[in-house]
């Protein structure tokens, strides 16, 4: 085993942009950003100075500094849409009452979520402790402590974990020495989160920041090896997993969404890990393979026909199933080319585009590609330039530009709807397909239908392919709404924003923001 | 009254029922034109958005994810947050329409003590309409919230005025905009009962609001109708001083014609107008309410599949006072268990009990307060609901509780999971016959 990346004896996990330099804000061909994101000088932990280095800490790639934003997901969000849904564990937020006002958000993800995998259906239950002006002021151990106690005789929970929100990290509350405490008391892993909302740009170190407390204190740390179990990082997915890996034996393990603590805890056990987007499940993926020796797996992710291919093989060969799965290979493309070639006489001539978190954008493009939908311009909502295991063959931004060609306007832009408008103008794009908030609201005002990925697993695999081609068809005829709304309907921007065709003017001509607009806004003509 | 015994402090709440100060964004969403500008962390207003827009609200332009924000990173926390929400205020004026902007503190904020109102000044003095508004989501829930964000409006924006009165003009406050989910739909029946009584109604929030330009007027109406138990007291109190402006409190919304017609001879009263107008509304509107009425009664007095009866209200205590004193009072159907989720602050409580205590001759109800969710369901599985099918009127989260009792659940206090709200209204003439609707729909088995 080489060098350890992650360091699971800390409670707290390094955020995602210092450890591999992840950016929220950039623009250009997604082949530049290929080569400046350096992906396998970064993977090896090379030092050297300049925006094009090695992983070194600091090392970050060149990033456009917008001075306006909208509104976003948190860190603190992530980890209760993680943590939160678990079916038998119990997360605390530690913090004043509307850290917990999407509760009832993921308490609807997580019953859809439920249905998708067969199990029963349950209500989310994240208990906040009610911070105060006065707990702001005097500190809220005691409540926190109050809170750990009735989280335990209510539901008797297999563990319990605590997260960290802005208010109780400024005030310093220090969760690590109550989990100790209490955990000491109650005899269940008590686990705390370090995932206050300011703490990272980028809502993704959510993910990290959860599976880090998974690792360090859920998973068996004297593993039984199960030959025959693989784990998938997912989210809300459909279990197309458990057919797609049926012909080589494997039992899937989804971590962490819907999961119980048995099926975290026996995450060391398994054959190899997997996942269907690197952004999400790299930081668990290396974690279980530098600490438990669970390989993972060495490939691109599930998209498109090669790309399957390539992910089954480099599966079997970890668990010696080569012969049986290239005859599964072979039949699966039998089976599944008519249909493809179908659907690509249906889609002759679509366009379309992807506003999704950073990976899994990849992969869709792969498989609208692979379709015969042209795909001029995407928005990934970060990038990471290298993933957490540095393998060669998890590129996959590189992926998409070597088998599938460039693509032409690649954004990196945190769910920024004011940007929207200007990317869709230089591109042209029959649909959409988004995920998170705020985005699809302005392009259906622009005519443009949107497809939101809400079953993160519907495209993979070869079935994939064919769902998303069908669900394509239903959703581009769903312009007719858009239409009506772009001719009823306007944007909330000036003017002056709509005709920018730079969506980073501000970024690449910060002086810009000094002159005047020549129209009324906010009550005053600015002229 | 429950015996007081010592126990254990509580403090926990699993399954909010309402979000923090910072949600007033919503409040400012809901005023055509007005868009909020978050001085606080990434996920703040994002998450207020979840609760508060429940139901599927949706919004329009400046909330949801357009929402201008300052987004905190640890370089905020460090070394203050002036310098980003100078720039984020200076590109929102450039980048974002709107005739109003009114920015928002939330926690980080707050606790670093960034001084935001000097910021904001520098941009009233060039002639923006712009305000300020300190709501840390630790100082208040988003009730508290609503009223810091019109009280901060009307003293940065509206401003001093020592004109004339117009005798028919009144300015409404009512439910909590996105908050009281069926607010659109509300406002507009308010609006059309009090116009069709002969008044000009400032609505001030919502679809048929004027915008900016009615809420420059507010200064100007007669007195201040509250239609609430309590949110907003403070709100027509502080205009009172302020502009010498009286107000007249109801207490509870209006549902159904005999208390709708009540509702407006009380404000036509008030008021001092002549009543000619109003009388010839309500004949108008009485007359086509009963006719749906009457149709109704065939169905309700023979349906003999089972229709409920007895029924728990789980809710806020706008929606909470309204529809169960509508179908006691006028349904007939018996309220045996009234759980109040939105905190309201002691000094109101007796006031709410003792409409609950006067829900109808002879029909009188004990209110719990309870915020904390595993409370409230372990009060609502221990409610006995007779042998009739049991329902009740809360949120998404009462469906554990519902359930187990076997009951109908119809979500109507945030949040709300099942259903999606556009013009929807449950009070006045009109919202009184979908609020039957709904009921008996659910009770149909729809």
């Amino acid at each position: 085993m080489g060098k350890k990346t992650i360091n699971l004896s800390m409670s707290e996990c390094n955020n995602r942009e210092m450890r591999i330099g992840s950016i929220i804000s950039w623009d250009g061909k997604a082949s530049e950003l290929v080569e400046a994101s350096n992906y396998e000088q970064r993977s090896r932990h090379e030092k050297k100075h300049g925006c094009n280095g090695g992983g070194g800490k600091a090392c970050q790639l060149c990033e456009l500094n917008m001075p306006f934003s909208q509104q976003t997901m948190c860190a603190n969000a992530i980890v209760a849409c993680q943590i939160g849904n678990l079916t038998d564990c119990i997360l605390i937020e530690h913090a004043p009452i509307g850290c917990s006002a999407n509760n009832i958000k993921y308490n609807i993800s997580f019953n859809i979520g439920l249905a998708r995998r067969g199990k029963a259906p349950q209500t989310v239950n994240i208990l906040n402790t009610n911070l105060l002006e006065n707990d702001m002021v005097f500190g809220a151990s005691d409540k926190l402590r109050r809170t750990i106690d009735d989280a335990y005789n209510r539901y008797h929970p297999k563990a319990i974990f605590i997260s960290m929100s802005c208010s109780t990290a400024i005030i310093g509350e220090d969760i690590d020495s109550i989990a100790d405490e209490k955990e000491a008391e109650i005899g269940i892993p008590v686990v705390p989160l370090h995932c206050e909302g300011f703490r990272s740009k980028h809502w993704s170190t959510g993910f990290d920041i959860s599976q880090h407390g998974v690792a360090r204190q859920i998973v068996n740390k004297n593993p039984v090896k199960q030959k025959d179990l693989i784990n998938i990082v997912a989210l809300w997915g459909t279990d197309y997993f458990t057919d797609l890996l049926k012909p080589l034996g494997l039992r899937v393990n989804y971590l962490l969404d819907m999961a119980s603590y048995d099926e975290l805890h026996q995450a060391s056990e398994a054959v190899a890990t997997a996942t269907f987007c690197h952004t999400l499940g790299s930081y668990l993926a290396t974690a279980l393979e530098e600490h438990y020796d669970v390989p993972q797996v060495n490939a691109p992710q599930p998209y498109g026909i090669p790309a399957t291919d390539e992910w089954l093989r480099a599966i079997a060969k970890i668990v010696g199933k080569e012969e049986i799965t290239e005859k599964y290979i072979e039949s699966e493309h039998k089976r599944i080319q008519p249909k493809i070639d179908e659907l690509r006489e249906k889609l002759k001539g679509l366009k379309g585009a992807v506003f999704t978190g950073s990976a899994y954008a990849h992969g869709l493009i792969c498989v609208l590609r692979e379709l015969g939908i042209e795909v001029q311009g995407s928005i990934v909502f970060h990038h990471d330039p290298v993933y957490d295991s540095g393998q060669d063959r998890q590129n996959s931004l590189k992926y998409l530009v070597d088998n599938y060609g460039d693509v032409e306007y690649f954004t990196v832009s945190k769910t920024q709807p004011f940007q929207v408008y200007n990317i869709l103008q230089r591109m042209e794009t029959d649909f959409i397909i988004i995920r998170h908030g705020g985005l699809a609201p302005v392009a259906a005002k622009l005519g443009v239908p949107s497809l939101p990925m809400g079953d993160e697993h519907f495209p993979l695999g070869y079935d994939g392919i064919i769902r998303l081609g069908n669900v394509i068809l239903d959703i581009v005829a769903r312009h007719k709404f858009d239409d009506v709304l772009s001719r009823h309907t306007t944007l909330g921007y000036t003017d002056w924003w709509l005709s920018q065709k730079d969506p980073f003017i501000l970024a690449h001509n910060p002086d810009i923001i000094n002159e005047p607009i020549h129209e009324l806004n906010g009550g005053k003509y600015d002229g | 009254m429950a015996e007081k015994v010592k126990k254990r402090k509580e403090s926990t709440i699993a399954h909010s029922r309402y979000g923090c100060a910072i949600g007033a964004a919503y409040t400012v969403a809901a005023i055509n034109g007005a868009v909020p500008i978050s001085h606080a962390s990434p996920g703040c207003v994002d998450k207020q958005y979840a609760l508060i827009g429940s139901g599927y609200q949706g919004c329009g332009n400046g909330a949801g994810g357009d929402t201008p924000s300052v987004n905190f990173g640890e370089n905020e926390v460090v070394f203050g947050g002036v310098k980003k929400l100078d720039a984020e205020i200076q590109s929102a004026l450039k980048i974002v329409k709107g005739d109003l902007f009114v920015v928002l503190s939330g926690c980080s904020a707050g606790l670093i003590g960034d001084d935001v109102p000097s910021v904001v000044k520098k941009y009233q003095n060039q002639g923006y309409n712009i305000v300020h508004a300190d709501v840390p989501g630790f100082k208040g829930n988003n009730l508290y919230g609503h009223e810091v964000v019109v009280k901060a409006i009307i003293d940065q924006f509206v401003g001093d005025y020592r004109g004339k009165k117009r005798k028919k003009l009144i300015n409404v406050w009512t439910g909590v905009p996105y908050y009281n989910s069926n607010w659109r739909g509300d406002y507009i029946e308010l609006k059309r009962i009090l116009e069709g009584a002969g008044f000009d109604v400032n609505i001030l929030f919502g679809p048929q609001s004027g915008g900016i330009e009615e809420w420059k007027t507010i200064p100007k109406a007669a007195f201040n109708l509250l239609v609430s138990p309590w949110v907003g007291l403070d709100i027509v109190k502080h205009l009172e001083e302020k502009y010498n402006q009286p107000y007249l409190h109801i207490p509870v919304l209006p549902v159904g014609e005999e208390a709708t017609t009540e509702f407006l001879r009380k404000v036509v009263d008030f008021a001092g107008i002549d009543n000619t107008k109003a009388e010839k509304f309500i004949a108008k509107e009485a007359k086509e309410y009963y006719s749906f009425i009457e149709h109704f009664a065939k169905f309700f007095s023979e349906y003999w599949f089972g229709i409920p009866s007895r029924f728990a209200t789980v809710a806020d205590t706008t929606y909470g006072i309204a529809y169960t004193k509508f179908l006691a009072d006028q349904i007939g159907f018996i309220p045996i268990k009234v759980i109040i989720t939105d905190n309201p602050p002691e000094k109101y409580r007796e006031s709410i009990n003792d409409l609950f205590h006067h829900l109808s001759e002879g029909v009188s109800v004990d209110v719990e307060y309870i915020e904390d969710g595993y409370n409230i369901e372990q009060s609502l599985v221990n409610t006995d609901f007779g042998s009739s099918i049991p329902l009740i009127l809360g949120t998404a989260w009462e469906g554990d509780a519902a359930r187990a009792k076997k009951a109908l659940l119809i979500q109507v206090s945030t949040p709300i999971e099942n259903e999606v709200i556009l013009n929807r209204s449950f009070i006045g003439y009109k919202g009184a016959l979908t609020l039957i609707e709904r009921v008996f729909t659910k009770a149909v088995g729809g």
